[in-house]
């Protein structure tokens, strides 16, 4: 089994986000960088199919030279080689990104052979786009589902669960396919420092992409405001319990 | 020479020679064992380790924090050491009834102390054996009390044929000694006079008394009683730099090839030759035990069965892992490709998942240790190999550790976050490139994010104002010092962030640091010259104590009752006592609790528990009941952990004690000061 | 005055809210323009979207469309879009109506945009769209002649009109290819109870409840009050609760009217997915805590004790 694993590199916020003074981006100069939730569970999901299956996995990303670190990251986790399409800071759009994530693909099952399965993280973390996905598997002509929370590969074909009210929807898709999963699919291991050391000298391709023109052209980032409330305080205890009722009571809840 | 000499002395040759050889063939094994073991630097402060050798040692200091099991103790030692020639004596006394050593076998004054010491090796027996048997105290519980028995039974049976051979010698007056110098030994002959076939009596009795000698010796090795071939060897080796201090891992060394890069202790391979050791000189006295809060609380932690598991383990594999680094078969079979060593993981197989996690790295345990075992290397080296090889650890921690590499505080925190505790302080936060102060305030991350624990800084930083102190601060530039990476195994990420915190110190060419955070203390005093810091840390407590003393700072007494509690990180890993005591002196009357100082009960946050779920007992509720036991109105603390974590103890338990960092209650002795007129003018 | 395309997703008869909000938001985009729903197969549901402001309806029916098939509804709604010459093609900003809306983008070539809170077509159409969970919003510009988008949930209120639509059935063409990927299964949740995503009610436990275990009173308070029980990522990650249980940004994003928060510490990951809830309740022994800024009323003290006081508080209510 080949895997494909597709990250981003996003800034690891939390609590309270900064912007840089132009507002087209966080304010990274205190931040550390992480791979996206739902894609550290895509790496892992990778790295396990592989342990059961056999095979090669491997990770691609588009993002500045610091991207690096999260592709080692992945590389550490037993991803085994890497290809960086390096950018020059400047934020690509979904669209463009699939795009070139598309032709480095087809470069390299040119190369070494067609990946079985290609996975990615439901939306990335940042920006939020919901569609890398779609746009990689409708280019490579290749079944895809999102939303993925339960995964299987069986011979030929892949069984993805997606939650929905009350139960969960089965879908089989013929392989190669383009799996897009939630974070909750698994629970990420914690990278061995073995793995880490390992790591550093693994293969990782690089490319200098262009960057074509912006169908959805990010302008500034805002940080919602949010409007400031007075909490009201019930009490301290469980002798609040009766103050409480009478909430649940005004809000029609009780 | 009597005829029968041409039978004993051949005779008995051959049975020292069987009895030392086996002797030797256990010692070997143990000496290729250590010599085997993984290196652990011990050299230089050899005036520190020769004074532990007459201190620790020969003055038996640490046994006597027990007095009566420490006099116990004593007169075995002392009656072993003053014994050790007589065994020769009865030597050569087996082959022969006349001979003796010369000289000394002639000296009364000798006489006198064999009989003295030897009353006082029974005396300690019985001792021994009334607290083992009679008292039963829980620190013996895991222990192997049938070996020990053993062992007490060898010393008391080779003391009474002892006296039984001197006395049957005087009878027969054939001894050297002067019989008016051995009084016990005289009045043995005295009941002996009597006995038929007396000279053939005392041959049986010196044959026993060396066979049990012999059969001591051979039985030695394979039991706790080693302790006293190798404990000589493991206090000198003890570490001489702070206790606080971890070992360092070598991850990035060119010249280790990878295969040899260590992680901690996975199997006995990994073991250090310290660390083997440490568990060769365990006498399974349970000290360790009964002084850990974890086993106090009701936790699998004890840090004795945790020694004696991983010594029992190495004993069993020990022979697979010589033989495999020969490159032969355990049987000695094999070619020269011989069989790679596969020890069975440590964990859970001589140490439970569990119990690795209990430990609040307090040092408790070490401090109690008669005989220089350092338990903590040994956890922390456990929890290093579950963590960055097996990945095997609590959730919790890894939520945290990951925090850690994300954000660099353990909260998660955004580290822009990292100076809104100073709001309204107006505080010189550190840019890169301005000029060093004369202090940096180290905040820490607790401090910086914990809204309980951030009131000790700001109290702190209100009084290096009062004081006209030239300080800043490195605000979002500040990363976790990584203590609890470190501690909780995560050696990788602690080197990371050591190294990253080392490099901002330098560019901002800090040379003096205080902070209000015991661990951030003994990470940065401590560890971090093993990474290139060196600075001067003083302790918040430390630093404020001296601006009372230079009159730099005003308190006013006022402050009531207040109990102070050591923090284990402060008191016992890096010897700071007096001058917090000195601060509560200042701003109110005192009590103190019954475990404190060098020995004082942790708050249970240590060792990375800030952030890992307590199973069983609580530690905090412990030490919370223990200081409202006290009476007094306030417990003050110097150190974020113990202030959260007490504070939820007090409340969890009622206590109603006030939990303040000494700082904040200096702020407010400062403000009473201030009520009241100035006598001393001068600044 | 524009023309907009609305992909409405329904269930036995009756529209989802979040559609319902995204035809809200379509009738501002059109500006008096037409506003047309698409709906698959569920005739009743569509009978009632005129009410909400559609103008004209469209059912596709189609025998291969009993199970969910995401390429062929986006086929169908990127058809209709040409037929109709729709200058915006709009979705509810959930799970499936994103990956919808994706499609239709991916087959046209055209870009989406995902999660939106204002829009204005032009050339290039203009929009507000969330980033970080809606922890950050984005002002970007969309360069396409048809504008590909989702309305973010909550970002409108639905609101009626009472006016009335045309409803037209229709067959739409589809290919095997189009049908690749569909549902071929269900597999029942092993429990019924309350979705948390749709709750009216969310009661939730965070790092204080402590364990597993502790979850019990919070379990008994949502029974009373019919809500469905939430939890914080620490409790998941310790793994007290499943993954599926988590409110935040990762999680799932809930919109209550009440949310009670119990020995919930705030964090912004948790935030996001609760700052749809009308009303937070917040419960904590830290009232420095950030949920106690983010909370309507705040009940200080400890979970363990307070919770099952509440319960027993209702009872008594209800027995009165």
């Amino acid at each position: 089994m080949k895997v494909l694993v597709l990250i981003k590199s996003v800034p690891a916020v939390a609590g309270r986000i900064t912007l840089t003074p132009d507002g087209r981006a966080i304010d990274t100069k205190h931040l550390g960088f992480a791979i996206g939730p739902h894609e550290e569970c895509a790496v892992e999901e990778a790295v396990r199919i592989v342990e059961a299956h056999g095979g090669e996995a491997v990770v691609a990303t588009l993002g500045p030279s610091q991207a690096l670190e999260q592709l080692r990251d992945a590389l550490a986790l037993g991803i085994a080689r890497a290809i960086h399409l390096v950018t020059d800071g400047e934020e690509w759009d979904a669209g463009s990104t699939a795009a070139a994530l598309v032709d480095a693909i087809r470069a390299d099952e040119a190369e070494s052979g067609p990946f079985d399965a290609i996975l990615l993280g439901n939306e990335a973390g940042d920006s939020g786009g919901y569609q890398v996905a779609v746009r990689v598997g409708r280019a490579l002509g290749r079944p895809t589902v999102t939303g993925v929370k339960g995964l299987s590969l069986d011979g030929g074909t892949a069984r993805c669960e997606q939650e929905s009210e009350g139960g969960r929807d089965v879908y089989e898709l013929r392989l190669p396919a383009v799996i897009a999963v939630l974070e909750g699919i698994n629970l990420p291991r914690f990278p061995s420092v073995p793995g880490r050391l390992r790591a550093k000298s693994k293969p990782v391709a690089t490319s200098q992409p262009s960057r074509p023109a912006q169908g959805l052209e990010m302008l500034r980032l805002v940080v919602p405001q949010g409007a400031a409330k007075q909490a009201e305080v019930l009490g301290r205890g469980p002798e609040a319990a009766p103050a409480v009722v009478a909430v649940l009571d005004s809000l029609g809840v009780l | 020479m009597d005829g029968g000499a041409i039978v004993t002395v051949p005779l008995f040759l051959l049975v020292l020679y069987v009895a030392v050889g086996a002797f030797l063939v256990r010692a070997t094994y143990l000496v290729r064992l250590v010599r085997a073991g993984r290196a652990s630097e011990r050299t230089g402060d050899l005036p520190v380790r020769t004074a532990r050798e007459v201190v620790g040692v020969l003055g038996q200091s640490k046994l006597f924090l027990r007095l009566i099991p420490g006099f116990m103790h004593l007169l075995l030692f002392w009656g072993f050491l003053v014994l050790l020639p007589t065994i020769a004596m009865s030597f050569l006394g087996a082959m022969n009834r006349h001979w003796t050593i010369p000289w000394l076998g002639e000296q009364g004054w000798f006489a006198l102390m064999v009989d003295l010491f030897a009353v006082g090796v029974l005396v300690g027996v019985t001792i021994a054996f009334t607290i083992r048997l009679g008292l039963r105290p829980v620190r013996f519980v895991g222990s192997y009390l049938q070996v020990a028995y053993n062992i007490l039974l060898f010393e008391a049976s080779i003391t009474i044929t002892l006296f039984l051979w001197h006395g049957s010698q005087i009878a027969l007056g054939i001894n050297e000694f002067p019989p008016e110098w051995a009084p016990v030994s005289n009045a043995a002959a005295t009941l002996l006079a009597n006995v038929p076939a007396l000279e053939v009596f005392e041959r049986v009795v010196v044959w026993i008394h060396a066979l049990l000698i012999l059969a001591f010796l051979v039985y030695i090795p394979y039991t706790k009683h080693l302790h006293t071939l190798v404990v000589w060897f493991n206090v000198f080796f003890e570490r001489t730099r702070a206790r606080g201090r971890l070992e360092p891992l070598v991850f990035d060394d060119p010249a280790v090839p990878e295969d040899q890069i260590r992680f901690g202790l996975g199997t006995i391979a990994d073991m250090t030759w310290k660390q083997m050791v440490d568990g060769m000189t365990c006498t399974e006295c349970g000290r360790c035990q009964d002084a850990c809060p974890a086993f106090f609380t009701g936790k699998n932690l004890s840090p004795k069965l945790v020694v004696m598991g991983l010594r029992d383990q190495l004993y069993r594999e020990g022979h697979a892992m010589l033989a495999a680094a020969d490159g032969r078969g355990p049987n000695g079979a094999g070619g020269a490709a011989g069989p790679i060593f596969q020890g069975r993981p440590l964990v859970p197989t001589a140490v439970l998942d569990e119990t690795v996690w209990d430990c609040v790295t307090c040092g408790a345990c070490v401090r109690e240790c008669p005989v220089g075992i350092e338990h903590i290397d040994h956890i922390v080296d456990l929890r290093r190999n579950l963590v960055m090889v097996e990945s095997r650890f609590p959730a919790e921690g890894a939520t945290m550790l990951r925090d850690l590499e994300r954000t660099s505080n353990p909260w998660g925190r955004s580290p822009t976050e990292r100076v809104d505790w100073a709001a309204g302080l107006d505080l010189r936060v550190l840019e890169p490139g301005d000029p060093a102060p004369d202090v940096l305030f180290w905040v820490g991350c607790a401090p910086a994010f914990d809204e309980r624990a951030r009131i000790g800084a700001i109290s702190t930083a209100r009084l290096l104002k009062e004081a006209g102190v030239d300080f800043a601060i490195l605000g979002p530039r500040e990363s976790c010092t990584g203590d609890p990476a470190r501690r909780m195994g995560d050696e990788y990420t602690f080197q990371s962030l050591a190294r990253q915190n080392v490099e901002t110190l330098g560019e901002s060419k800090i040379t003096k640091i205080v902070t209000t955070c015991p661990h951030c203390f003994n990470t940065i005093a401590n560890e971090y010259p093993d990474f290139g810091g060196h600075y001067e840390v003083v302790h918040h407590t430390q630093f404020l104590a001296e601006l009372i003393r230079d009159g730099r700072l005003r308190p006013a007494p006022g402050g009531g009752t207040i109990t102070y509690h050591d923090s284990c990180y402060l008191a016992r890993h890096n010897d700071v006592r007096a001058e917090p005591r000195e601060l509560v002196a200042a701003v109110g009357r005192p009590i103190e609790m019954r475990r404190r100082e060098e020995r004082p009960f942790c708050c249970g946050a240590g060792g990375a528990h800030m952030w890992l779920e307590e199973r069983a007992g609580q530690i905090n509720e412990e030490r919370a009941r223990e200081a409202t036991a006290t009476g007094a109105s306030t417990l003050a603390v110097a150190c974020p952990f113990c202030t959260v974590m007490l504070d939820d103890g007090m409340q969890s338990t009622g206590g109603g004690l006030v939990v303040k960092d000494v700082a904040t209650l200096l702020v407010e002795a400062v403000e009473r000061g201030r009520a009241l007129p100035v006598i001393d003018a001068a600044p | 005055m524009a023309t907009v395309l609305v992909h409405v997703a329904t269930a036995a008869g009756t529209a989802d809210e979040i559609s319902l909000q995204a035809l809200t938001f379509a009738r501002g985009l059109a500006a008096g323009g037409d506003v047309h729903a698409l709906v698959v197969g569920d005739e009743a549901a569509a009978a009632t979207l005129g009410t909400w402001g559609a103008t004209r309806v469209h059912v596709a029916n189609h025998p291969s469309l009993g199970a969910p098939a995401p390429d062929a509804r986006a086929r169908i709604l990127g058809d209709l879009a040409d037929r109709l010459g729709a200058d915006a093609v709009v979705g509810p900003g959930t799970e499936s109506g994103n990956t919808i809306l994706a499609r239709c983008a991916a087959r046209a070539g055209l870009p989406f945009a995902a999660n939106c809170t204002a829009v204005s077509l032009g050339s290039p159409t203009t929009l507000t769209r969330l980033r970080w969970g809606g922890s950050l919003l984005e002002e970007a510009a969309l360069h396409a002649g048809r504008a590909i988008l989702t309305v973010a949930a909550h970002a409108v209120a639905a609101t009626e009109t009472g006016g009335s639509a045309a409803v037209e059935a229709f067959t739409p063409d589809l290919d095997e290819a189009d049908l690749a990927v569909r549902v071929v299964d269900r597999v029942a949740a092993a429990a019924g109870g309350v979705s948390l995503a749709d709750a009216k009610v969310v009661v939730s436990g965070g790092r204080g409840v402590g364990s597993e275990s502790g979850f019990a009173p919070i379990e008994e308070l949502a029974g009373l009050l019919g809500a469905a029980v939430g939890c914080s990522r620490a409790v998941t990650i310790s793994g007290w609760r499943s993954h599926t249980d988590q409110v935040g940004q990762t999680g799932t994003k809930i919109a209550p009217n009440l949310y009670i928060a119990c020995g919930i510490s705030g964090a912004t990951q948790h935030m996001a997915g609760a700052k749809g809830a009308k009303k937070i309740l917040a419960i904590n022994k830290d009232s420095e805590a950030p949920i106690m800024a983010a909370a309507d009323y705040v009940v200080i003290g400890d979970l363990h004790a307070i919770v099952p006081a509440i319960s027993a508080e209702i009872r008594r209510v209800r027995g009165a």
